[in-house]
């Protein structure tokens, strides 16, 4: 769904400037006597924008490119003019795709839950190379630097991949082997990522050494946030943790009051960190001092009334955050309220 | 509720499967087998009583044909020397009941650990997390090894062994416990139950994630043992009772 932020902030009839939406269904075998069913596909990874085209990756192994010209309008699908199109493009499927695509230059890259990496033309949705079989699952979004990407895995490895052809340049595993969870997140030579073993790691890119490892009372779950040499770690304990990215010290804590599944954002010179329970905090970065934005109906109740588990974006100062109550949300930072609200649902 | 079910029950069983499939070796079958059989040996003392009271019932029965036989055109009067028969011999019909249904409980939490445990999606994971105790052997045995055997346990199994072990092993407990009868409305129902029930557990185990039917299939076998122990093979060997000679 593409939702025009203006347009939804003067309560327009949806869908006007753009704005499209379009259901990607699978179709199998209804059980015992009944014929085909159209089911909706589940979508984990945040799509990524370039340009007039949206890369999506779902749980059933297909990638798609969405051109925003074409949805607007409504058209047929794929609209290869516009260079939309599907992968595979026959019937079958990869793994599922739980992380996000990520573009880069022409090509877009994606982890499956097959275990490989897969790079496509970013125009024609072909194949430019697959990874061999890198482990028997993973959910990472690959972090691309360079001409590198690196990605992690369940079964505790983290890999440097060529982007030219996939091949492995480097790989780590810790000692014990214990899986990554997160997906990895790059800053001055140094990888940071959450693993299952409630520990954040820092480690030395190119070398098999553990910089640091950062204990947490619960997982590390979403991708950290690296800035000016602070690492900016939700953890399912509750805490964001912001964390001397140098050497593993603990700068301050911020009890969020539930579980933060999400990736923080920095907005201007702001941390704003969303909580499972839909409580949304405005923190001081460099003091840890912050304070939750009221909810507009009810102060007692969570910022936005609904669970979060999606990663929200920030664009010009507004929040945008999806509940699971299905319902689109944008707040206003610096004013610390929530500006308006918008049902994803078709019906 | 919902919180005070997941304190007590549903939380200290889930942590107890995570922690069994770090103690073995990181096998999530091996720990469903383990914590089947553990809840299954704490659950034995109801499950003895249950037996017991069905293995008197069963003692009545040749009392219980002849009442069908001498009443079997009154319902009304069967039932009423049916119930006196019952106190004569201080047996309470219902009394193999209750400790099914205080088992009851204990078997949903099992099914939501299981369940819980495997945790195929994102979400079911990141639920999974917000359960799970802050020890270190429950840490270390994440994420779960679900590849048991030929099984992937957090999906169907695709071939149809686990179906027919499922099947078989249910049909085999029903059969053993299913005293024949002499009503032939009710051997029509008991017949149609033993091949329903095992049929349609065995199209379940096709369409749910493998690590439930071995749990399903790993409880019908301890069953199957238990019930052996106490009451031998009961009725599994013998036919049906002869039928009722017909009046001219």
């Amino acid at each position: 769904m593409a939702v025009n932020a203006s347009a939804r902030s003067q309560q327009l009839h949806f869908p006007v400037d753009g704005e499209w939406v379009y259901a990607i269904t699978t179709t199998s075998q209804g059980g015992l006597s009944c014929g085909p069913v159209s089911t909706p596909v589940a979508i984990y990874g945040t799509p990524d924008v370039d340009g007039d085209l949206v890369f999506i990756g779902t749980y059933n192994g297909k990638v798609y490119a969405l051109s925003t010209l074409a949805r607007s309008q409504n058209l047929n699908f794929p609209q290869t003019r516009d260079k939309e199109w599907f992968y595979p493009k026959t019937n079958e499927v990869i793994g599922s795709v739980v992380g996000s695509p990520v573009v880069s230059d022409d090509a877009i890259y994606i982890t499956s839950s097959d275990g490989k990496v897969y790079s496509l033309d970013r125009d024609t949705g072909d194949k430019n190379w697959n990874s061999t079989v890198l482990c028997d699952k993973s959910w990472s979004t690959p972090y691309i630097e360079g001409d590198k990407l690196y990605i992690s895995t369940f079964d505790g490895y983290l890999y440097a991949l060529s982007a030219d052809d996939g091949s492995i340049t480097w790989s780590f595993a810790t000692e014990s082997k214990i899986g990554f969870i997160s997906s990895p997140v790059v800053s001055n030579g140094v990888i940071f990522i959450g693993s299952f073993d409630r520990n954040l790691y820092a480690v030395e890119v190119e070398s098999n050494e553990t910089l640091w490892k950062f204990a947490g009372d619960n997982c590390f779950w979403a991708t950290p946030l690296v800035s000016n040499n602070v690492v900016y770690a939700s953890c399912l304990d509750n805490n964001i943790y912001a964390i001397d990215a140098g050497n593993g010290t603990q700068l301050w804590s911020f009890d969020a009051g539930s579980p933060i599944a999400v990736s923080p954002l920095l907005v201007d010179d702001s941390l704003v960190v969303v909580a499972e329970s839909g409580n949304v905090y405005v923190i001081n970065p460099k003091t840890g001092i912050g304070e939750r934005i009221k909810n507009p109906e009810n102060d007692n109740k969570p910022t936005i009334n609904a669970l979060v588990q999606a990663t929200p974006c920030a664009q010009e100062g507004i929040v945008y955050i999806r509940g699971q109550d299905n319902w689109l949300y944008a707040l206003d930072i610096e004013q610390g309220e929530v500006i308006w609200k918008f049902p994803l649902t078709t019906e | 509720m919902v919180d005070l079910w997941n304190l007590i029950i549903l939380n200290p069983m889930l942590n107890g499967l995570v922690a069994l499939s770090s103690v073995l070796d990181g096998s999530c079958g091996l720990a469903i087998i383990a914590l089947t059989i553990i809840v299954r040996l704490i659950l034995v003392p109801l499950t003895l009583k249950q037996l017991k009271s069905t293995k008197a019932l069963q003692g009545m029965q040749p009392k219980i044909q002849e009442l069908q036989k001498k009443h079997g055109k009154s319902q009304q009067k069967l039932q009423q020397e049916m119930m006196k028969l019952y106190k004569e011999a201080g047996v309470n019909p219902l009394g193999c009941l209750w400790p099914m249904l205080v088992q009851f409980p204990v078997w949903i939490a099992l099914y939501q650990s299981i369940m819980r445990a495997l945790a195929t999606t994102p979400e079911s994971l990141l639920n999974l997390f917000e359960h799970l105790y802050p020890w270190e052997v429950v840490a270390q045995a994440l994420p779960l090894d679900s590849h048991f055997l030929w099984l992937n346990l957090g999906s169907p199994d695709s071939t149809m062994i686990l179906a027919i072990i499922v099947g078989g092993s249910m049909w085999v407990q029903q059969k053993m416990v299913t005293a024949p009868t002499l009503d032939p409305r009710q051997r029509s129902m008991n017949s149609m139950m033993q091949l329903m029930m095992p049929f349609m557990f065995a199209f379940f185990t096709l369409m749910f994630p493998s690590g439930l039917a071995l749990f399903w299939a790993v409880s019908n076998v301890i069953g199957i043992v238990i019930q052996y122990l106490v009451t031998g093979w009961g009725y599994l060997g013998r036919g049906s009772l002869p039928k009722l000679p017909l009046r001219r």
